[in-house]
C-alpha cells in the first residue's frame, strides 16, 4: 500500500516529504535525439542514504550530473532546504555543499594523497602550509571513520583506498550532500563492505549520501530509500525496509518483463565423451626488463565445454595473461598451447588460426569499425577465413551475413549497410557476440576469450550475453572469462583462477566459490582471513 | 590529423551556434544547393580581387573559363595540369584511407622525376623504340617514388616515427638531390639554369588531343584501379579497417606495421609516377621547380574528394581548371601571382565550409 502512495505522490509531481534536504522537480534534459531525463523528480532527506537504481542509460548519472553542476537542465527546478537554487557549474554545486565522486577517479597519480585532497580546495593559493593541512586532515578522517596514508603516492594505493581519497577530498571541501557514482564497480567484496560502513557513519554526521548503482543487492544492504529510474523517469521511490529484490527488478524492468532472475537454472554440463584440453598455459612470465614482472609463472588449463574465470583486482596480471594467449603480448617465458598446438610468442593471426577468438574489453575502441557498415564490422576477424583464398570481397555474402546477424540477434539497426557507429552499446555487443558465432560457424572455435562481456549492458542484454556464452561453452569450445564483476564470474564459471600481483593465488571449483574467500585472495590476504 | 579534426570540430561548433540555430535558411539548404551557395560566395569574394586589380569582373571569369576549357589547346593544358594533381591526390587519399598521412608527396614526385630522367638519359644510346622506353621511364619513376616513401614506411613500421615529419624531411632532401643532378652531372650545357639535358625522345609520352599527353589516361586508370583495390578487394578491406580503427584491426590479426609500410610505399609509387609523367609527358628535362607544390595541393584535392578515388578525379579536375584559369588572370589583368594563390584558397575554403555545414 505504501508503495502505491508514493507512486501517487510522484504522478502529481508534488513531493510532500517533510524537510527535504534536496528537491529536484520535473527535470528535463535532452541530448540530441535522446530524452535523457523526462520530468524526473527526486527528493532527498537529511542523513539518509538514498540509492538511485536503474539500468544503464536510465538517466541516473545524468540526473546527478545536473545536481552537481556538470550539466544544466533544459527545464526543472532544484531546491535545497526549501530554497530554489541555480546550479550552472560545478562551483555553484560545491557552494551548496554538493560533491560527486565519479566512477573514474579524478586523481593525479604522482601526487600524494594529501596533495590530491587539498588541490581542489586550495589549488588557487600561492603558499600552502602542508603541515597544518596534514594535521587538519588527521583530525577530520577519524570523525568519518576513514583512514588513509596521506603521504603515500596515489599510484601506490589500491583502488579502494584511492576511492577513499576521493571521498576525503569531497569531505574536506565541506560537502554535505555526497554523490557516489557506481562506487563498488572496481572494489573487492571486502573493500565494498568497508565503503558501506564508512557511508553509514556519514549519515550519523548528518550527511546525505546518494548512491548511483545498478546492483540491487548493494542497494538493499546499505540504503534507507531507493528511487528507481527507467527511461529518464523517476518511476518510484520505496523505503528499503519495504523493498525486495523481486519488487525492484519489476520496477526496473517495467511490468511486462520477461526477466528470469539472476540465477541460471541449468549449469553448463561438461558431458563431452572425450575430454580435450583447449588451452594449456605453463609457467608463463611476462614483464619488461628491470621492472617487476606483470605475470609470473602462471599455469592454467581450460578443458572443452568449460568456462574458466580469471579474477583479480584490475592490474594484477589476469589481463596480460589473456593478451599473451591471444598474441597481443609477447611472453618472456613459458608455454601457451591451444588445442595442443603451441602458439607461444606468435602473433594474433596465429592465435586466430589455432581457433582462439576475442571479445575485446573496450567494445567501441577495440571492437568496431565505426565508419564502416555493420556487416563489415561483423566479419572483422572471421574475414581471415571467409576470404582466405580470394582477392576480392564478396559483398553479397557480407551483407547476407549482416542481415542474418540482425535477425538472429535482434540487433536494432536500420539495415545491414548502416554505419556501425549508429548502433547503441548493447547492440554493438550483440554484434560482437554474433561475430564470435560467425567465427565458430566458419572455422573451429576452440577458445573464446571474453573480456567484461556485459560491462555497461542492461539486465536483459546481459542475460542474452550470458546465455550465448553458456551456449558456446556447451558447444564444446573452452571459454576464458575475464570479468571485473565477481558475481558474473561466479555465476558463469566452472572454475576460477584468482590473480594477485601477477601470480595465480588460488584455483577454485564451482562448489567452493565464495565472494569473501576470493576477495581476500584478490587482495593478498589468506583465504580464511 | 587530430589537430585538423579539432579545428574542423570547432568550426562546426562555431557554425552551429552562429548560424544553424538562428538561421533556418542555411540549414534548409542541402545537397547541391549548399555547394552552389559556396561557389557563389567564393565568386563574390574573388570578384573583389579582380576589381582591386582593375579588371572587368565578368570578362575575367569569361577568360578563365575560355582559357581552361574553351579550346582544344586550353583543355589540353588543363588535362596536363590535372594529371599530377590527380595522381598525387590519389597517393594522399590512399594513404589517408589506411590512416597514414603522406603529406610530403612532392618529395616522391621529385624522386620519381629523378629516376625517370636518369633512365631516359642512361638509355639514350640504346635507341629503344617508344613502346619500350616510355614504359621503362614510368616504371623507374614508380620505383623511385616507392623507394622514397618506403623510407618513412620503414621508419614508421619499425620505430613508429610519424610520417608527417619524415615525408616532409625527405621532400627537402629530394629538392636538393634534384638540384644536384639538374645543375651537376645531368646539366644541359646550353642553358644557364639548373636544367638537365632532355631524355631520349622515344621516352616521351605520346600526345593525343590538343597538346594533352596520355598521362591523364594513365592517371584515370590508376584511380579506377585504386578504387577497386580500396573499396572492393580483401586487401582494401584490411586497409580501410586499419584506417577506421587500428586497435580493432590489430585484434583481428592484421599486421599493422607491415600494412603501414606497404601503404606508404604504394602511396609513394603513385606520387612517383606523377613525377615520371611530368618528365616523360611535359618537361622532358629534370629541373628545380618541376612541381609547383602539387604535393601540397594533393592534400587539398584528396580531402575535397573525401579520399575516394572517384571524388579525387572530380576534385583534381576542378583544381586544374582553377589553376589554369586563375593563372590566366596573371596575364590578362595582371593579378599578382600571390593573389592567384589567395584566389584559389578562397574557393577551397568555401567548398570545405559548405561540406562541413552539410555534414551537420
Amino acid at each position: 500500500m505504501s508503495n502505491d502512495i508514493s507512486r501517487i505522490k510522484y504522478s502529481e509531481g508534488i513531493l510532500r516529504e517533510e524537510n527535504p534536504r534536496v528537491l529536484m522537480q520535473s527535470i528535463n534534459k535532452r541530448f540530441g535525439e535522446v530524452q535523457a531525463l523526462d520530468n524526473a523528480s527526486l527528493s532527498l532527506e537529511k542523513g539518509e542514504v538514498h540509492a538511485l537504481l536503474g539500468e544503464n542509460g536510465a538517466g541516473k548519472t545524468t540526473l546527478m550530473n545536473i545536481l552537481s553542476g556538470l550539466y544544466v537542465a533544459d527545464s526543472g527546478e532544484v531546491a535545497i532546504d526549501g530554497r530554489k537554487v541555480d546550479i550552472h557549474r560545478p562551483k555553484d554545486a560545491a557552494d551548496h555543499g554538493i560533491g560527486m565522486v565519479h566512477q573514474h577517479f579524478e586523481l593525479i597519480s604522482n601526487f600524494t594523497a594529501l596533495e590530491n585532497i587539498i588541490l581542489a580546495a586550495e589549488g588557487g593559493r600561492l603558499v600552502i602550509d602542508m603541515d597544518s593541512k596534514h594535521k587538519e586532515l588527521e583530525e577530520l578522517m577519524p570523525r568519518f571513520g576513514l583512514h588513509v596514508d596521506l603521504d603515500a603516492n596515489v599510484r601506490d594505493l589500491s583502488v579502494g583506498v584511492q576511492q577513499k581519497v576521493e571521498i576525503i577530498k569531497a569531505l574536506y571541501r565541506g560537502v554535505s550532500i555526497l554523490i557516489l557514482d557506481e562506487p563498488t564497480t572496481m572494489l573487492t567484496p571486502q573493500e565494498a563492505d568497508s565503503l558501506f560502513s564508512v557511508i553509514s557513519s556519514f549519515t550519523k554526521q548528518g550527511l546525505t549520501v546518494i548512491l548511483i548503482t545498478h546492483k540491487i543487492k548493494e542497494v538493499l544492504k546499505v540504503s534507507n530509500r531507493i528511487t528507481v529510474m527507467r527511461h529518464g523517469k523517476c518511476v518510484r521511490t520505496v523505503r528499503t525496509s519495504e523493498a525486495s529484490e523481486k519488487l525492484l527488478v519489476e520496477i526496473m524492468m517495467g511490468e511486462k518483463s520477461s526477466y528470469k532472475g539472476f540465477s541460471i537454472s541449468e549449469k553448463p554440463k561438461t558431458n563431452k565423451i572425450k575430454s580435450e584440453t583447449m588451452l594449456l598455459v605453463e609457467g608463463l612470465t611476462i614483464g619488461e626488463p628491470k621492472q617487476p614482472s606483470l605475470v609470473e609463472n602462471v599455469s592454467l588449463k581450460v578443458q572443452n565445454g568449460e568456462i574458466v574465470g580469471l579474477v583479480g583486482v584490475c592490474g594484477n596480471g589476469q589481463m596480460e595473461v589473456a593478451e599473451a594467449i591471444y598474441g597481443v603480448r609477447k611472453p618472456n617465458m613459458g608455454k601457451i598451447a591451444i588445442c595442443s598446438k603451441e602458439i607461444t610468442g606468435g602473433s594474433v593471426i596465429e592465435s586466430l588460426r589455432a581457433g582462439a577468438f576475442l571479445i575485446p574489453e573496450d567494445r567501441i575502441h577495440q571492437g568496431i569499425l565505426p565508419n564502416l557498415s555493420l556487416s563489415e564490422t561483423l566479419i572483422l576477424g572471421p574475414h581471415n577465413f571467409l576470404f582466405k583464398h580470394s582477392l576480392m570481397l564478396n559483398f553479397k555474402r557480407i551483407y547476407e551475413l549482416g542481415r542474418q546477424a540482425i535477425e538472429d540477434y535482434q540487433i536494432k539497426a536500420p539495415n545491414e549497410r548502416a554505419d556501425t557507429c549508429l548502433l547503441s552499446g548493447g547492440n554493438i555487443q550483440k554484434l560482437i557476440i554474433a561475430r564470435a558465432f560467425l567465427f565458430s560457424s566458419i572455422t573451429d572455435l576452440n577458445l573464446l576469450i571474453a573480456f567484461n562481456p556485459t560491462n555497461g549492458l542492461d539486465v536483459m542484454s546481459a542475460q542474452f550475453v550470458h546465455d550465448r556464452l553458456l551456449e558456446i561453452g556447451s558447444s564444446g569450445a573452452g571459454v576464458l572469462l575475464i570479468s571485473e564483476d565477481l558475481d558474473e564470474s561466479m555465476l558463469l564459471c566452472n572454475r576460477i583462477y584468482v590473480f594477485f600481483k601477477g601470480r595465480v593465488v588460488g584455483e577454485l571449483a564451482h562448489a567452493d566459490f565464495d565472494p569473501y574467500v576470493m576477495g581476500a585472495m584478490m587482495t593478498g590476504g589468506e583465504p580464511n582471513d | 590529423m587530430i589537430s585538423i579534426n579539432k579545428i574542423k570540430l570547432s568550426i562546426k561548433n562555431w557554425i552551429n551556434t552562429k548560424f544553424l540555430q538562428k538561421n533556418r535558411l542555411i540549414s534548409g539548404l542541402n545537397g547541391f544547393g549548399i555547394y552552389l551557395a559556396a561557389v557563389i560566395v567564393a565568386l563574390i569574394i574573388n570578384s573583389s580581387f579582380i576589381a582591386w586589380a582593375g579588371g572587368n569582373i565578368i570578362s575575367s571569369y569569361e577568360t578563365m573559363i575560355q582559357v581552361s576549357l574553351g579550346s582544344a589547346a586550353g583543355l589540353g593544358q588543363t588535362l596536363n595540369k590535372c594529371t599530377p594533381l590527380l595522381l598525387a591526390g590519389i597517393a594522399v587519399a590512399v594513404g589517408n584511407r589506411g590512416r597514414v598521412s603522406n603529406i610530403g608527396s612532392d618529395g616522391q614526385i621529385y624522386m620519381g622525376a629523378i629516376f625517370a630522367t636518369g633512365t631516359g638519359l642512361l638509355l639514350v644510346p640504346l635507341n629503344m623504340p617508344i613502346y619500350v622506353l616510355s614504359p621503362l621511364v614510368l616504371l623507374a619513376s614508380i620505383i623511385g617514388g616507392a623507394f622514397w616513401c618506403g623510407i618513412p614506411g620503414v621508419l614508421k613500421a619499425r620505430f613508429g616515427t610519424s610520417e608527417l615529419f619524415t615525408t616532409i624531411m625527405l621532400l627537402f632532401m629530394a629538392n636538393f638531390i634534384t638540384d644536384y643532378f639538374a645543375s651537376g652531372p645531368w646539366r644541359a650545357p646550353e642553358v644557364p639554369d639548373s636544367i638537365s639535358r632532355p631524355i631520349a625522345t622515344s621516352g616521351f609520352l605520346p600526345k593525343f588531343f590538343g597538346g594533352a599527353h596520355v598521362g591523364i589516361i594513365i592517371a584515370i586508370v590508376v584511380a579506377i584501379a585504386i578504387y577497386f583495390l580500396i573499396e572492393k578487394s580483401v586487401l582494401g578491406y584490411k586497409i580501410r579497417t586499419m584506417g577506421d580503427n587500428p586497435d580493432a584491426a590489430k585484434l583481428a590479426g592484421i599486421n599493422i606495421p607491415l600494412y603501414q609500410f606497404g601503404l606508404l610505399a604504394l602511396s609513394g609509387a603513385i606520387a612517383g609516377l606523377a613525377g615520371g609523367i611530368e618528365i616523360a609527358g611535359l618537361d622532358h628535362r629534370l629541373m628545380t621547380g618541376l612541381s609547383p607544390s602539387y604535393g601540397l595541393m594533393a592534400v587539398l584535392v584528396a580531402s575535397l574528394g573525401k579520399n575516394k578515388p572517384i571524388g579525387v578525379i572530380i576534385s583534381a579536375f576542378l583544381f586544374a581548371i582553377l589553376m589554369v584559369g586563375s593563372d590566366s588572370l596573371q596575364r590578362s589583368i595582371n593579378l599578382p601571382s600571390s593573389a592567384v594563390m589567395v584566389f584559389q584558397a578562397v574557393v577551397y575554403l568555401s567548398i570545405l565550409l559548405a561540406r562541413t555545414i552539410r555534414e551537420q
